[in-house]
């Protein structure tokens, strides 16, 4: 009887360690040709960032989820609503506002419309949907963009009864519009001793009861201003956001993307259980409705 | 020992060697991650600049678009941007990509002759 040969087998075991070790280890594939996916955080960072710029210059959201498809985060929208409150944290408003802006249209499905004024007796409403093309993907790679829309251009045009009256062309201003104001949806005199003195609580909900965080607040009072924004407490809510009043001084607090009016607001001296008064704060909750 | 055996274990350390070359390389090769820009397909770096060329149609910021183009690495905005538009214009992006992408490297280049 023939004996195994286990030296062949043990040789040919190290030989297939060795080839392993060189390919893993030594000489792994060098990487060309990478995905988005693949990219280090802070690089997936600016390339979303990127896609929110992109997508507040042309209002294309279905290129813009077929791009953040390629980042495969778990969910687009967190991910856009954590890196804008990183944004804030970094002084960089206007990138967090896109990616604010981004994420509510995902959230929505909603687009941005680029609205045209018209300067004259006429009016002239013209709702453009941009619909740039996307680019085709190489054969070889395996994600698919998006069909992209259909232009659609609505015009209503109520001309004057006036013959060789030139209608001015409009003049196209693209204007980023989030939706609808904000409505001041509950207004409630806090007394808390927990909470610090004067503390003006504000959160804010879109349409569909989700916190937005990155929105920016307006305070003003008799001789100055400041703004504030949501987003930086995020363990409180990412539509959160907070500012210190001072006693005796009337306020008055509205959103800079265009809402209610919260006017004279002013701390309320409140009093313990056991008689002691101490100043008591504000909540302020706004919605989209 | 005999000639013909060492022989064979010979073969079998370079078919090992074989097979564990290809198990690595082709089968299951290690996975990247936490990669640079540069490692993109061109298809994504070119999507990538026409992504900043869109923004600067609205910013109209050539030193922004410089900066968002600057994580591809040492070369200037200019050049990375000129080999997008090189790319557009030979893989079928629409004529108003490439437009734009054409707009942003003018842009750059003027930019970079006023750095």
């Amino acid at each position: 009887m023939k004996r195994f040969p286990f030296d062949i087998l043990l040789t040919l075991l190290l030989g297939l360690g060795l080839g392993l070790a060189y390919s893993w280890l030594f000489s792994p594939l060098r990487v060309v040709d990478a995905d988005p996916i693949a990219l280090r955080a802070d690089f997936k960072d600016a390339y979303r960032s990127a896609i929110a710029a992109s997508y507040a210059a042309t209002g294309n959201l279905p290129r813009a989820q077929a791009r953040l498809a390629l980042l495969g985060d778990i969910n687009s929208t967190e991910a856009l609503n954590s890196q804008a409150q990183r944004l804030i944290a970094s002084g960089e408003f206007t990138q967090a506002d896109q990616n604010v802006a981004l994420a509510i249209a995902l959230e929505d499905g909603t687009t941005l419309v680029s609205t045209p004024t018209a300067t004259s007796d006429n009016t002239v409403i013209v709702i453009k949907e941009s619909t740039a093309t996307l680019p085709p993907p190489p054969p070889d790679l395996p994600f698919q963009f998006t069909e992209t829309p259909q232009p659609i251009d609505t015009q209503i045009i109520e001309t004057q009864a006036v013959i060789n009256t030139a209608v001015p062309r409009p003049t196209r201003t693209l204007i980023p519009t989030i939706g609808v104001p904000f409505a001041l949806i509950a207004q409630d005199s806090v007394c808390d001793t927990n909470l610090p003195d004067g503390l003006l609580q504000v959160f804010i909900f879109n349409s569909n009861r989700r916190q937005i965080a990155g929105a920016k607040i307006i305070i003003t009072w008799e001789n100055g201003e400041e703004q504030f924004f949501t987003g930086l407490k995020p363990e409180i809510g990412n539509g959160y956001a907070d500012y210190s009043m001072s006693p005796n001084i009337a306020y008055t607090v509205r959103l800079a993307s265009g809402s209610d009016i919260a006017s004279e607001l002013t701390a309320p001296t409140c009093q313990t259980s056991s008689g002691e008064t101490f100043l008591g704060g504000i909540k302020l909750t706004f919605q989209q409705p | 020992m005999k000639s013909s055996r060492l022989f064979f274990i010979i073969i079998a350390l370079i078919a090992g060697i074989g097979m564990g070359l290809a198990y690595g390389w082709l089968i299951d090769p290690v996975d990247f991650f936490d990669l640079t820009p540069d490692t993109l397909h061109i298809n994504y770096k070119t999507d990538y600049v026409l992504m900043t060329a869109e923004a600067y149609r609205l910013e109209h910021d050539p030193g922004l678009a410089a900066r968002r183009l600057a994580i591809f690495g040492s070369q200037s905005p200019s050049a990375i941007a000129s080999q997008g538009l090189a790319y557009a214009r030979t893989n079928g992006f629409a004529d108003s990509d490439i437009a734009l992408i054409q707009e942003l490297v003018t842009a750059l280049q003027a930019w970079s002759g006023i750095q």
